[in-house]
């Protein structure tokens, strides 16, 4: 056994990360070379209706509140969770409920509403109690009651917090690193007081519970080192160094029966603005980007906008695909091209499918590979990504290739055989719940036999879920 | 035309077929969906072809050495292109029969799965005709194939789903079915001539230390032996090139290297053989088990650290059938397939130490939080 053990040593020594001076150094990631990042420049957008996916929503069940020809009001709910009638979500939009579309099996697909004449984005509201003399309970409370608490997800798996819970930490990751992700010093600009504030909502929230925030090493991270009463973690390297997953396995890994709680700061905002200025506002800015955006910027809006009219058609007549998200665990937009609850980013990428003549044996010199067996590894430039799959689905053949991209102290090949095998046993011994989809999404990319990673990591996740 | 071979349509019966030619010549159309919306270009396809560059050298060192050496043993003066034509022209028949019955049986399992057929066999089928004998009957070479396919890969579920690496499987059956046809001293010529200027035998099958051809001959391999693996340069270039392109792992190479070396130092210092430690790294198909063989990402071991340990007990093991057991002189193919079985077993102790190591570190982080 002793053998195994220096081997194994031995191999766990070109592990991922140092842990020094309180930086996580990530050495196996991966920065997609693809080209249309945000210009620092934000423009405000009044929309002309606004969808609301239960989507975005992990596996909710939906329970309807509003009617088809509702008027609302800022804050009025939409609908809760059949599960706990208490997580709601809310209007972002005064106006009125034009129409619930329905799709397959009559589950919800959208709900349109379109704004009034003043298009109120934000609504006065009152707060019974002051936050410092408040307790727990009573902040959780507004926070589900004006729609803000759907903000706060949960590890394991990726769901709305359970609002009886107290978790173990929270996490708060600071910066984006996946691809074209928007700049934090743009979502959050003058925002330092809501922040703060924000902070201290959460901890009224959850006294006693730490809360850890991710910082990319080396950036401008004035605003997040001036938050009290929080822990700081650095984070230098590629993605997914900015990915809470990563982050909650580098400063405290979690095993069976643990629950994290992690939010975005521009939800942390949101509360900020809710408890400070007794103001309910889900404004917010989305960074429109991608490679086949010919004026990648911010937009000022709130979630749910309609962003149709921002996106304009490519002038050379080519197809588009939106995405709700970034390159990576984005949503494909269609009839309801709107920025979901939790997207801080459009993409927009031209769509692939062009058949190429013995496209496997050509050097492929504009086609990007991690692996060397293109030339790509020679070039520092931008490559022209489309949705290609630029392959047909395999079994597992390379089981190594998703190590170089992964950081965390896992096996990732062997939990997804675990996923794929349903072994609920062998999934939480190799760590399970303290992951999501989205932490796959490099192992997806670099995948040579196209196997759709995220999409078993869920069904995994929703298979212990609904079995538990 | 492709409506043609759909479900339900006449040509159904052939869509594998369709399918396989189709994506052959051209890119397939598909576009991610959900996840990830963009892909790596490599993929399968990209992959194999690649082993099968890396594979080239080897080969046509090995077309000019069957033909060097047959007209050597016929005592005929070896001139370059007669000897490359005639090797490529013995090599060429070997080729169209395994790549005719592999296929046709990959075509129809992915036909009766209604999968698309799967590339491995493009490998494999490569490699089968490398480190077999240039004489093997074709017949031999046919059933040789058709027993690996079926049963080393197609039973298990095809490509991925494999544990035995088919090429190997396909030697190992001829070697025990049909002894006769490789092993022995003239087998490893094709159509030796009468001359007795020269011996026939592979260094392997020579006892005496003083036969074995020089370590530079066996390095540059103008020696008899199978079609891929005397050129050791060859060998390097499809190694480095493999390594380069991550399509093989360096990791296998280089611990089956650790392994054999050793072994054969151990055997060297208790006094078992007289072979030196560089002379059994350069002898017979080590060096293109280990290259090409052992690196099979589907059978080795799949953790990174099991790799270590595959790789090192390959060389260990492969050393130690050779000089102790005279009967199987090439023993590096038993050594991989044994390591074949035993890859599941290594990275079974290397997720049970990861879980273990895992659970500590999460007990250990939850204690400084406290």
């Amino acid at each position: 056994m002793c053998v195994w053990k220096i081997l194994f040593i031995f191999a766990s020594s070109l592990n991922s990360a140092v842990v020094g001076e309180k930086i996580f150094k990530i050495r196996r990631g991966l920065d997609l070379p693809v080209a249309g990042s945000a210009e620092p420049v934000v423009e405000p957008f009044a929309a002309a209706r606004y969808c609301i996916r239960p989507s975005d929503f992990r596996w909710m069940k939906v329970q309807l509140l509003a009617h088809e020809g509702d008027v609302l009001q800022v804050g009025d709910p939409l609908f809760a969770d059949k599960r706990d009638a208490r997580v709601r979500i809310c209007s972002p939009v005064a106006g009125t409920l034009r129409q619930i579309v329905r799709g397959e099996k009559r589950c919800i697909r959208a709900l349109v509403i379109e704004p009034d004449e003043k298009q109120r984005t934000s609504r006065d509201v009152e707060i019974p109690f002051r936050l410092q003399d408040a307790n727990a309970w009573q902040v959780r409370e507004v926070l589900l009651q004006y729609g803000l608490w759907p903000a706060l997800r949960q590890r394991p798996f990726s769901i709305i917090a359970n609002p009886d819970d107290m978790p173990r930490a929270i996490f708060v990751s600071c910066f984006d690193s996946a691809p074209l992700a928007p700049d934090f010093r743009v979502l959050l600009q003058d925002c330092e007081p809501e922040w703060l504030e924000g902070i201290r909502v959460l901890q009224s929230s959850c006294p006693g519970i730490p809360i850890h925030l991710g910082l990319r090493s080396g950036s401008d991270n004035s605003l997040f080192e001036a938050t009290e009463g929080v822990r700081l973690h650095y984070f230098h390297g590629p993605h997914p160094a900015g990915n809470v997953g990563t982050q909650i396995d580098f400063i405290a890994p979690m095993e069976k029966g643990d629950v994290v709680w992690y939010i975005h700061p521009q939800h942390v905002v949101w509360m900020g603005r809710l408890f400070l200025h007794h103001l309910l506002s889900s404004e917010r800015r989305v960074a429109i980007t991608g490679p086949a955006e010919s004026h990648p910027r911010y937009v000022s809006t709130t979630f749910g906008a309609d962003l149709d009219s921002l996106l304009a058609p490519d002038p050379q007549g080519r197809a588009v695909r939106n995405i709700g998200g970034n390159l990576l665990t984005g949503i494909l937009l269609d009839e309801f091209p709107a920025a979901g609850f939790y997207d801080t980013q459009i993409t927009r990428i031209l769509e692939g499918g062009q058949r190429e003549f013995l496209g496997w044996l050509l050097p492929g010199l504009k086609k990007w590979s991690r692996s060397h067996t293109y030339t790509a590894w020679m070039s520092r430039r931008h490559f022209p990504f489309t949705t290609s799959m630029q392959g047909g689905e395999r079994a597992l053949v390379m089981s190594d290739v998703y190590d170089d991209v992964f950081p965390m102290d896992f096996l990732p090949a062997e939990l997804l055989k675990a996923c794929i095998a349903k072994d609920v046993e062998k999934m939480e011994e190799l760590g399970i719940y303290s992951v999501d989809s989205e932490d796959f999404a490099l192992c997806e990319v670099v995948c040579p036999s196209k196997m759709p990673w995220q999409q078993i990591i869920e069904e995994a996740l929703y298979y212990i879920h609904d079995n538990k | 035309m492709a409506a043609l071979f759909g479900k339900g349509k006449p040509l159904h019966a052939f869509q594998a077929l369709f399918d396989a030619v189709d994506t052959f010549l051209l890119t397939p159309s598909s576009v991610t969906r959900n996840g990830c919306h963009v892909r790596d270009a490599v993929d399968m396809k990209r992959i194999m072809i690649t082993v099968m560059f890396a594979l080239c050298p080897a080969l046509l060192f090995g077309w000019w050495n069957v033909g060097y050496q047959h007209f050597l043993s016929a005592g005929v003066d070896p001139a370059f292109w007669p000897a490359f034509g005639y090797g490529f022209l013995q090599w060429l028949p070997m080729a169209v029969v395994v790549y005719a019955v592999g296929l046709g049986i990959e075509v129809c399992f992915a036909q009766w799965r209604g999968h698309e057929v799967a590339e491995g066999f493009f490998v494999t089928g490569f490699l089968i005709p490398m480190i077999m004998p240039p004489d093997v009957p074709l017949w031999i070479l046919a059933v040789a194939t058709a027993f690996s396919v079926v049963f080393a890969k197609e039973v298990f579920g095809g490509t991925g789903y494999n544990f035995l690496n088919p090429a190997i499987v396909a030697r190992v059956f001829v070697f025990f079915a049909y002894p006769s046809v490789i092993s022995g001293d003239k087998v490893w010529i094709a159509h030796p001539g009468m001359s007795d200027a020269v011996s026939g035998a592979t260094p392997l099958a020579m006892e005496s230390v003083a036969q074995i051809p020089s370590n530079w001959d066996l390095f540059v391999g103008a020696i008899p032996g199978c079609i891929g693996e005397t050129c050791k340069i060859a060998i390097l270039m499809g190694a480095l090139l493999l390594a380069f392109t991550k399509v093989a792992d360096w990791r296998i190479m280089l611990s089956v290297m650790v392994g054999g070396v050793a072994m054969a130092a151990l055997f060297n210092a208790v006094g078992m053989t007289e072979v030196p430690v560089l002379t059994q790294l350069l002898m017979g198909g080590f060096l293109f088990g280990a290259v090409f063989m052992a690196t099979d990402p589907v059978t080795a071991a799949h953790t990174r650290a099991g790799k270590y340990v595959y790789g090192l007990l390959v060389g260990l093991v492969a050393i130690m059938i050779r000089v102790l057991n005279k009967g199987y002189v090439e023993g590096m193919m038993l050594a991989i397939l044994l390591m074949n079985i035993m890859a599941p077993l290594i990275d079974y102790c290397v997720v049970q130490i990861h879980i273990r190591r895992r659970k500590r570190r999460i007990t250990q982080s939850k204690h400084e939080k406290v």
